[in-house]
């Protein structure tokens, strides 16, 4: 029984620990994840969970007929690995849907979609 | 309680049990995660470890005892899709429980699953495995119940995640469900025992079971990520309310078990974190065969592929980067 204790201890101090890795999962974005906004924005960044590497990541903005409106590829913000952010077009008033396929410092992949709407 | 009762309690005892045992794994499909569930196994194929399940329950026997499990399940993926789970079980009937009325303890049957992931659709975020789960007979103690032959239970396990609903119905795109259907064959079709006072034989039929069951959840981390951060607390963004049904039905060779479905409801919550969840659910009986009180049911369950991701944590045999995902 204190074996099992001890091991149950262990595996979770490494589980909570900060440098635990783990799949890179949406953490919050801007424009929110379902947000309104009044007016285009320049971009949109994702905050994941965990570093990623963006040369094997993605993000696509797609207005409601298809059409992308990223300009050119995610990149890295400055000083923090966890972050992607990718530049748009300006955005008419409409519902826009953000792609994202990334791949974690720890090789995991993952993807995910949102959407977010420009208007009064 | 003659030899046959007695039997026939045990068995009964043994086929809820054996859908109450360590249920794991958790699966990422595109946008869904679905996590590791307590009373059923979802479709899941990982490396991850459910250390300790704890359940508290009251037998449907009669009279009832109280029963305490402690369980473990250590999966470890073979390949990307395939896996196999080991998963022991520990058992302490308190009296009027057991052979002699005195209660026992000891170790339930060992259980060996083996889970093939064989379809996974991110966009739709559906999965579908198969596997076959290994009773092991005489692995355990007969006083908790552990049969003397092999039950084999080939399953075929499901997830859906509702995130493909329209914006229109955004309200219920965190919705998911999981489910399983297993048939459990056992290796002996029957067992004769003979009163060494009076010499009569009793023969106890060990029927064929249709296992069922199915989780309907509601992820909070899926309606922040994916649908709309309303700005909850972080604690909260990290849960996942959950219903799970477990069921066994007798289907056949059933001349002694019956053929009543028993079975548990379990409401409860699941916390997910990045690399551990835990999660809590009472345990309420369906019927009287199944229990006499409410029960409760609490694990910590360990992903090993985010906690080891270079060591422990992959697949044996892996083309190099762990696919999370296997998009289109």
């Amino acid at each position: 029984m204190r074996t099992a204790i001890i091991a149950i201890a262990i595996l979770t101090s490494i589980a909570c620990a900060p440098g635990a890795q783990a799949h890179a999962q949406l953490d919050h974005a801007s424009p929110a994840v379902g947000s309104a906004v009044k007016s285009s924005p320049k971009d949109v960044t994702l905050s994941f969970t965990e570093a990623v590497e963006p040369k094997f990541s993605s993000i696509e903005v797609i207005d409601a007929q298809g059409a992308a409106m990223n300009r050119g590829s995610a990149r890295a913000v400055s000083g923090n690995t966890a972050q992607l952010r990718v530049e748009v077009k300006p955005l008419k008033a409409g519902t826009y849907t953000v792609k994202w396929r990334v791949l974690s410092v720890d090789t995991h992949r993952t993807q995910g979609s949102f959407s977010f709407s420009v208007g009064p | 309680m003659t030899n046959r009762t007695s039997l026939a309690a045990l068995y009964a005892a043994a086929i809820v049990l054996a859908g109450m045992m360590p249920a794991s794994s958790h699966e990422i499909v595109g946008n869904r995660m679905f996590p590791a569930t307590l009373a059923i196994d979802d479709p899941g194929v990982a490396d991850e470890l459910a250390l300790p399940t704890i359940s508290l329950t009251k037998s449907g026997d009669t009279p009832s005892a109280r029963q305490l499990d402690v369980s473990a399940e250590y999966s470890k993926r073979i390949t990307e899709d395939f896996a196999i789970a080991f998963a022991p079980t520990w058992s302490r009937i308190s009296a009027p429980g057991g052979p002699a009325g005195n209660g026992a303890a000891g170790f339930q049957n060992l259980e060996t699953t083996f889970k093939y992931r064989a379809y996974a659709n991110p966009e739709h975020e559906f999965v579908v495995s198969t596997g076959l789960s290994i009773e092991w007979g005489g692995s355990g103690a007969q006083d908790v119940g552990a049969d003397r032959f092999t039950t084999y239970t080939p399953t075929l396990y499901f997830g859906k995640g509702f995130g493909d609903l329209p914006a229109s119905m955004n309200w219920a795109r965190p919705f998911a469900i999981t489910g399983q259907v297993g048939y459990a064959i056992p290796g002996s079709t029957s067992t004769t025992t003979v009163d060494p006072d009076t010499g009569d034989a009793d023969t106890e039929f060990h029927p064929r079971v249709l296992v069922w069951g199915a989780s309907l959840q509601y992820s909070l981390p899926y309606l922040k990520s994916a649908v709309a951060d309303i700005g909850l607390p972080e604690f909260v963004n990290h849960l996942i309310p959950i219903v799970e049904a477990s069921m066994q039905t007798p289907v056949s060779n059933t001349l002694t078990s019956g053929t009543v479905t028993t079975g548990t409801i379990n409401p409860g919550v699941l916390w997910v974190g990045q690399s551990m969840q835990v999660g809590i659910e009472a345990v309420i009986p369906v019927n009287r065969q199944s229990g006499t009180s409410v029960g409760v049911i609490g694990q910590m369950h360990f992903f090993l592929d985010d906690i080891f991701p270079h060591s422990i944590g992959r697949p044996i045999f892996t083309s190099g980067i762990a696919a999370a995902n296997r998009g289109p």
